[in-house]
Order: structure tokens, then C-alpha cells, then sequence
């Protein structure tokens, strides 16, 4: 018998190409002989579909024709696994296409890699691996992310929110506070997209007019932040759960400009223009910085992982000031691209070996989930008589 | 034809007839587990009801044999109106459309339709086809059985599927580790608490209730088991010799747990010797790498060698996993638990009882070696939730109460004594008796009072008629009969132990809770 595994990939969300090849790059790497992968692609509408053509990669050239050869579908909960119901209905035949017994999200972005996707997971209960509700949600706020890591003691740089409807009100105290606050240059971005979109360089305050103006169009808020001048970024990952996390290989991935870009990350690829994620970025692994450094980085993304209190990969992305040596958390990413397997890799440990790991820390999650009693029978509906007017909540 | 006309008549209310009785009648060899022996008894304790309802049809016989073509008409009324005092009654367990129900509504059908189609082609039949049809109805029980009868190869054909699928399933996960868990007492209570300590590290499987028998395990592997399972724990009962081997031959057990051995079902196994060596089938069927973990103190268990895997023997007395400094108080029990290599530890539980105490040490056993940390086993011993009404412990100090009210037998009985006198306070008894031992009832009750007598500050008997063996058995072993309340109901009783001496903490023992009809 074989684990039916869904991978989740694609959705509402500006990464829903990316998430696509971070889907299929997961179930090409499965373990045959352990699961059986049913790929669910998730449509731009919210939409789930299923079907063989749904795991491969050359099919969504043609999305639209792809979708002719999948079949739509609900997952239901049923007994700690969800059953895969067509969607409309048939009239006659069986109508469940298939029973997962867990769930590998490889979604990335707003309204799936912040706790949107997971929250349906857990409330249909089926085992899902990643971050939890809470760890994705925080892991999606830049700004929360911050307060948290400082409060831990961890190294951040300093920032500000801004809210966009300030911004409109009174835009010349919004920049006062951020030249008062972290002084130019400023970085800019929403405080919740992934994968760089929207973020700014400011070196002056007209500059950060626009750099907000840019950011504000994504979403209702954003953070700034003293730029580091002489930067250089630094890539951990990190595998396991509160009880038991390790740290990966640390990487430099290498930009074209001044910070990576989405186009750095997604669109250069090898030289037949095919994109492959973050596979495909140039990339220096393991990264060139000296052993205590990376030791350093090392402990510092376990703890990272902790204090958001992170299950399943995740990816701590460093910012290091070459001119002072000072390593500063950037930021985490619940679900990275491509599930960082190629960080894990120098250290002996292969994609399917992680996937493997992912799924037996999602079936251990649900099992202590099991264990806690979440019902206490108090009897209120019994006595409950419906004519108070003041409810039965004190 | 007219003639023919009448006949159909005839047919249709004889068929409504059957559908009725032999609904019922399929519905109580369902609630008599399919038995044939308990059916045959069914129909002999309920002959008379049965009859009541159903003996109209011989109205039939005079009406087709004198009113010719014209008496089929009248025949059919008989029937008709037997059918409507059969119709269904809204029932507290209504029956259960399965697999097999469906068989034998096939087999049933077939033979009622077959009997009114040879009527209808033969018109010279009829008549005798009306016999037939009335013998039919009054034996309908009986038709039940028939049908169960010529079913039998397409169920033994069916069942041979199903283990075979269940064997194949389990072949098909080479990496799940299966453990048997048998015994005449203790088995369900140690599959469970032994499931509670692997949940720590593994997806577990644990056989539901009390399915124990071939086809119980069977269906818990065919509809239960899944691919994410690491560990199947699996209860084995037996009735005969060859039980046991059988389950093992399909689910292949890499582990054992023997958690007694006694005197039980012995008009089925006939002698203790035999009772050993059908449990030891699980030791038999362990693979060389296998172990085997068995209750050390139960003589029986103990005396057998086992020479194919390795033994790990557990108790309060004897073992490799030794449980001592056992207390009890509000909170539960403690207790201490020792092991090989110098493992010790102090273990917390709700459970209460020596017998627990040692199922819980053979779980610990089991669970160290599939390698649960100690941290992981204590926290889940903490956890574990008591039977309701079996030593369930009620209540907060200076007035605790053990609901005991599902216990029916005198080993648990003695027992339960034993449990009360492990507390602090005042021990109270609250009981109706024990009821159903047969010939032994007096003798086990009066024992009971003995014992009760040792162990007891106080004792409020409910009932004074069942309950008189108790008090003999009190008087007996010198009780003071001041510290005796004889009551008619439970609440005086109940109010009787609280009032005795006032003030002072005390433990209050319900044994035994009556059904309805004593």
C-alpha cells in the first residue's frame, strides 16, 4: 500500500507559476516505491483539479487546455484523510476520485503560503506537511516577523509599518518617519509578498515617494528598512519541528542589480531560456564566507525556526554588511522555492530523502494533534433554553 | 382466466406474507448472531407469540380446497392479514442490510417466488402449492435457516476472499510491524493501554472494541489499515485450539503479548493444557528476530518454554520489567518500574487496580523496545483514561468513590476489594450482589461478604433477598453487625455510606450495577 500524497501547487497568488514548477519538481521526486502522488493544481479562481496530464510540466504551456484533460474536484475530510469529490457531481458512478492521506503544499505567495491553505487543511483534518496555520501566517508578515525575531534576541535590521491609507492622508510625515527612523538608503517592500516583488531602493526621499507609491499597489501596508550598502545575501534552510530541527548548506545566490529581483529569480534560467526556479538562478553554493560565519548563519536560522515555531523546510534568507561583518535576519520563507532540496544536498541528504522527512513530520504533527481532547462536555446545549437575552458565554 | 386471476390474487399476498415474516425472522437470526443454536432456541422460548400472530394462514387450506378456482381469493385473505400483523415495528436495533442480510433475501426469495411460479404455470398444483405456501409461513424461522444452510459455500467462499485480501494487504506493507496481544483476561485493556504508549512515536493501529476473532481481524485490516500505519496491534481470541494460529497466519506477528493464561472458556478447549498451548500459538508463529513479552507472575504463561524468539517476562513478583512501591490515592495509582540495563521509573496513572498496574508494565516493556523515549511513555501513561464504570475513580478527597458498576464477575469482584484497600480513609462497600453465576451464586456471594469483611469499615447492601449470601458471608468472617445497612434502594444506600461515622474521609466502592429486570 502507498501513502497517496496530494501536491498542492499553483493558486490565488502573483507566485502561482513558480509554485507550479515547485509542485511538479516535488512529485518527480517522490519515492515511487513509498507514495502514490496525486498532483492537484489549483487554478487562478481557487479552483482545484486533478488528473495525470496535472503532473506534467509541458502541459502548462496551455493551461486552459490542460484543464479539459483534469478533472475539477473537492477535497472532503472524511476520518483523518480527504476524499477527492468531483465537482459538479456525476449522476451515476462513483463520485470520490480519490483519498489522500496527507498533503504536501508547494504553494508560494499570498493567499496560500500564509496560513490560507494550511487553515483548510486543518480544518477538514488532514495531515499536511509545511508550517503550520501560525508559523505560515507570521512567516508571511514582515513586519510581525521582525518584532518576534527581536524580541528572541535574534539580529534584524530596524523598521517601520506603513499603512497605505496613511500614506494617502499625510505622504510627507510618512517620509519624515522613515528618513527619522532608518535614514537613506531605505528599502521598501509589502510587508507581505514573497519572492522580491514590489521592493524598492530608496536612496532619497523623492525616491521613496515612489518606492512607496510601487509598493502600496500590491498591498495595504508596507515595511521600510535601513539598506545595507556593501550587502551580500545569505541562504539557510532549515528541516524538523520544535523538538527537532537541523540546518542546511548556506548559499550566496548572485544578482544582476543592487537586490534580487523577480526576474533574477524566476526568469534567468539555463541557456535554453527554460525557467527552473530557483534551480536556475546563479547561485554560490556553498556560500564563500568563512567557517564561523557559516556556523554562525547555521544557528542562527535553527533559532529563527523556532521562534516562529516552524515545522516541514523552511528558507532563512541573511543579510550580511560586508563592511561591518554584522549578519542580520532578513526574512523566513515557510515554503521555499523548490523546497530548497538543492541546499540540502551537499550535505547528503537527496530531495526525496527531504519529501520523506516532510510527510513523517506532518503524520507526527496529526498524531499529538490527535492526543489533545479538544471537547469537554459541558451540557450547555442541553440546558440552553434560546430565550435569553444575553447569551450563555461569561 | 379468472381462475388464474385469483391465483396471482393468491400469489401477491402470500408474497407479502413472506416479505414480512421473513423479514422478522431474518432480523432476529441477525441479533442472534446468525447462530442456528440460538435461533432453534429463539423459536422454542418464543413458540407461543409466534404462533399468536402467524396461524391464521391454515384458514388458507379449507378456503382453496373447498371453494376450488373461487377459493384462492379467500385463501389469499389469511395471508394478507398475517402479513399485516407482521409488519415492521420501529426496533432499538433495527436490522442491518449487510452483505449477507442480501444473500439470504436472494436465497429466501427464490424460493418463495419458485413455489408461486410452479403454481401459476401448473394450474393442477395449486392446491397443493397452497399447503406449500402455508407450511412456509409457520416455518419461517425455520426458512431462515434453510437458506443460511444452502448459503453456506458462496460465505465460506466470501470470508476465503476477504482473508485473502487481508493477507495480501499485509503483504503489501513489508515495513508494518504487527503485535499480537492474547490472553483469557487483560487483553483488551493492554492492546489499549499499549496503543496509548506507541502513539508517542508511530502511527498505530489498534483492533477496534472487542473484534478478536478471525473475521473481526480481518475486517479491521481490510477497512481500517492504511498505508501510513507503522505498527498494528492486533488482539487475538480464541474459543478452540487453532484460533490463534489462524489470525497470526494472516496478519504474521513480529511481537507478543501474553497477558494471563486461565481457567476460561474451558467447554470449548476442555483442559488448561490446552488453553497454554493455543495461546502459545503466537509464540509459536514469531519470526527468530520476534519477541514475546509475557506476564511473568501468571504461572501458566510463565511455565511454558519458548525457544523460536526471545522472552521477555513482566510482573509484580517476577519479570525483566519489574513494578513495585505501588500506592494509591486520589490522583490514581504509582507505582515504580524497573528494567534491564538499570532503566527505573516512577509512573503516574488514573488507573486503578493491581491487574493495571501489570498491564501497564507489560506495555512498558513493549514500548522500550520499540524504542518510545521514557519521557514520551510517562507522559502517556499519565494520560491514559479509565473504563467508565470499571475502577473508575470518581469524586475529589475527603470522599472518593470507585464506580465499579460494570464489573460481573468474582475475580473482579476480589479485586476491586483489593484496589480499596490500597487507599487511605474509610473503606465503604456499596452493592447489590452478584447476579447469573448459576449454581455457584450463593457460594461466590458469600465469599464475597468474607472478603468484604477483611478489607471493610462499612458495608450498605442493596436488596435484601440477593444480597443475603453477603451478609451470611459477613457474619461469617465476624463482621460487627452495626457496620452492616441493609437497603432497598441504591440512594439509601449511597446515603447510608455517608452517613456512617461523619466527618471522616472515606472511599466508597459501588460493585455491580443490576440490569433492569432483577
Amino acid at each position: 500500500m502507498k501513502i497517496k500524497l496530494g501536491v498542492f501547487f499553483g493558486g490565488r497568488s502573483v507566485e502561482h507559476e513558480v509554485s507550479v514548477i515547485t509542485g511538479i519538481q516535488a512529485i518527480n521526486n517522490l519515492d515511487r516505491g513509498k507514495y502514490d502522488p496525486v498532483p492537484i493544481y489549483m487554478a487562478r479562481d481557487g479552483a482545484f483539479w486533478t488528473g495525470e496530464a496535472a503532473g506534467k510540466i509541458e502541459e502548462y504551456s496551455d493551461i486552459p487546455s490542460l484543464l479539459k484533460k483534469c478533472v475539477r474536484v473537492v477535497p472532503v475530510g472524511r476520518e483523518g484523510r480527504a476524499d477527492l469529490v468531483l465537482y459538479p457531481p456525476k449522476r451515476f458512478g462513483k463520485n470520490i476520485y480519490d483519498t489522500l492521506d496527507a498533503a504536501l503544499p508547494a504553494v508560494h505567495g499570498t493567499n496560500v503560503e500564509d496560513g490560507a491553505l494550511q487553515g483548510f487543511f486543518r480544518t477538514i483534518g488532514l495531515p499536511f506537511a509545511g508550517c503550520d496555520v501560525e508559523a505560515s501566517a507570521l512567516g508571511m508578515d514582515k513586519y510581525a516577523m521582525k518584532i518576534l525575531f527581536a524580541a528572541g534576541g535574534l539580529p534584524v535590521l530596524p523598521g517601520v509599518k506603513l499603512r497605505a491609507r496613511d500614506f494617502a492622508a499625510d505622504p510627507e510625515t510618512m517620509l519624515d518617519e522613515i528618513k527619522g527612523k532608518t535614514g537613506w538608503p531605505a528599502i521598501i517592500k509589502p510587508f507581505d509578498m514573497g519572492s522580491s516583488v514590489g521592493i524598492r531602493i530608496a536612496e532619497n526621499r523623492e525616491e521613496a515617494r515612489d518606492a512607496l507609491e510601487y509598493a502600496f499597489s500590491f498591498s495595504p501596508a508596507a515595511v521600510a528598512e535601513r539598506a545595507i550598502i556593501n550587502l551580500r545575501e545569505i541562504n539557510c534552510a532549515v528541516l524538523g519541528d520544535a523538538d527537532e530541527a537541523r540546518a542546511s548548506e548556506c548559499e550566496e545566490p548572485v544578482s544582476s542589480g543592487m537586490i534580487l529581483s523577480y526576474e533574477d529569480k524566476y526568469v534567468s534560467g539555463g541557456k535554453d531560456g527554460a525557467s527552473k526556479g530557483m534551480t536556475g538562478l546563479k547561485r554560490l553554493l556553498p556560500a564563500p564566507i568563512p567557517p564561523e560565519m557559516r556556523e554562525k548563519a547555521r544557528a542562527l536560522a535553527v533559532e529563527a525556526f523556532k521562534a516562529l515555531d516552524c515545522a516541514g523546510v523552511a528558507r532563512i534568507d541573511f543579510l550580511l554588511d560586508s563592511d561591518s561583518g554584522e549578519l542580520y535576519i532578513n526574512e523566513i520563507n515557510t515554503i521555499p522555492g523548490s523546497l530548497a532540496f538543492y541546499l540540502w544536498q551537499p550535505l547528503g541528504l537527496s530531495y526525496s530523502e527531504l519529501l520523506d522527512e516532510m510527510v513523517r513530520l506532518a503524520l507526527k504533527r496529526e498524531r499529538e494533534r490527535d492526543e489533545r481532547s479538544f471537547s469537554i462536555d459541558t451540557g450547555i446545549l442541553k440546558h440552553y433554553s434560546g430565550q435569553g437575552s444575553k447569551g450563555s458565554k461569561r | 382466466m379468472i381462475s388464474d386471476l385469483f391465483y396471482a390474487i393468491l400469489g401477491v399476498c402470500f408474497l407479502f406474507c413472506m416479505t414480512m415474516l421473513l423479514i422478522r425472522s431474518l432480523h432476529i437470526f441477525q441479533l442472534n448472531s446468525y447462530k442456528p443454536a440460538v435461533q432453534r432456541k429463539w423459536v422454542a422460548d418464543n413458540i407461543f407469540e409466534w404462533l399468536i400472530k402467524t396461524v391464521w394462514v391454515v384458514l388458507a387450506l379449507p378456503a382453496a380446497k373447498e371453494l376450488g378456482s373461487f377459493g384462492f381469493v379467500f385463501a389469499a385473505a389469511p395471508f394478507l392479514l398475517v402479513g399485516l400483523l407482521w409488519l415492521p415495528k420501529k426496533a432499538k436495533k433495527p436490522l442491518v442490510y449487510t452483505g449477507r442480510v442480501k444473500r439470504l433475501i436472494f436465497t429466501l426469495a427464490l424460493i418463495c417466488l419458485a413455489c408461486v411460479l410452479i403454481g401459476a404455470l401448473e394450474a393442477g398444483s395449486r392446491a397443493k402449492i397452497c399447503i406449500v405456501m402455508v407450511f412456509i409461513a409457520l416455518a419461517a424461522p425455520y426458512a431462515v435457516l434453510a437458506a443460511n444452510f444452502i448459503n453456506r459455500p458462496v460465505e465460506k467462499a466470501i470470508n476465503n476472499r476477504f482473508i485473502n485480501d487481508a493477507k495480501r494487504i499485509i503483504r503489501d506493507m513489508p515495513g508494518l510491524i504487527v503485535i499480537g496481544v492474547t490472553g483469557s483476561y487483560g487483553k483488551t485493556s493492554v492492546k489499549f493501554i499499549l496503543g496509548k504508549l506507541l502513539t508517542a512515536g508511530y502511527e498505530t493501529l489498534v483492533t477496534p472494541e472487542s473484534y478478536n476473532t478471525t473475521l473481526g481481524v480481518v475486517r479491521t485490516v481490510r477497512e481500517r489499515l492504511r498505508a501510513t500505519h507503522e505498527i498494528f496491534i492486533c488482539e487475538m481470541g480464541a474459543r478452540n485450539p487453532g484460533d490463534i494460529r489462524e489470525i497470526c497466519d494472516i496478519v504474521k506477528p513480529r511481537c507478543g503479548v501474553i497477558t494471563s493464561i486461565g481457567p476460561q472458556h474451558l467447554e470449548s478447549f476442555g483442559t488448561i493444557e490446552n488453553v497454554i498451548k493455543t495461546k502459545f500459538e503466537l509464540a509459536d508463529a514469531l519470526p527468530g528476530d520476534g519477541v514475546l513479552f509475557y506476564n511473568a507472575d501468571n504461572a501458566y504463561a510463565a511455565g511454558r518454554r519458548v525457544e523460536n524468539a526471545a522472552t521477555v517476562g513482566y510482573g509484580t513478583e517476577n519479570g525483566d520489567w519489574r513494578a513495585s512501591e505501588i500506592s494509591a490515592s486520589a490522583r490514581g495509582t504509582e507505582f515504580t518500574v524497573t528494567g534491564p540495563d538499570g532503566v527505573r521509573m516512577r509512573l503516574s496513572t488514573r488507573l486503578l487496580g493491581r491487574h493495571n498496574v501489570l498491564n501497564i508494565t507489560g506495555a512498558v516493556a513493549a514500548a522500550v523496545y520499540l524504542g518510545v523515549p521514557v519521557s514520551d511513555i510517562s507522559a502517556q501513561v499519565r494520560r491514559l483514561d479509565p473504563v467508565l464504570h470499571r475502577l473508575q475513580l470518581l469524586g475529589a478527597p475527603p470522599r472518593l468513590i470507585i464506580d465499579d458498576a460494570f464489573n460481573s464477575n468474582p475475580e473482579g469482584a476480589g479485586a476491586a476489594l483489593e484496589t480499596l484497600s490500597m487507599f487511605e480513609g474509610l473503606h465503604i462497600l456499596v452493592t447489590p450482589g452478584m447476579v447469573e453465576l448459576g449454581k455457584r451464586q450463593y457460594e461466590l456471594n458469600r465469599v464475597f461478604g468474607e472478603q468484604a469483611a477483611r478489607v471493610c469499615d462499612f458495608v450498605a447492601l442493596v436488596g435484601e433477598k440477593q444480597t443475603q449470601p453477603i451478609l451470611d458471608g459477613l457474619r461469617l468472617a465476624g463482621f460487627p453487625e452495626a457496620s452492616v445497612r441493609v437497603c432497598d434502594t441504591l440512594e439509601e444506600a449511597i446515603a447510608a455510606a455517608d452517613a456512617f461515622r461523619q466527618g471522616t474521609p472515606r472511599v466508597i466502592l459501588l460493585e455491580n450495577d443490576l440490569p433492569d429486570n432483577y
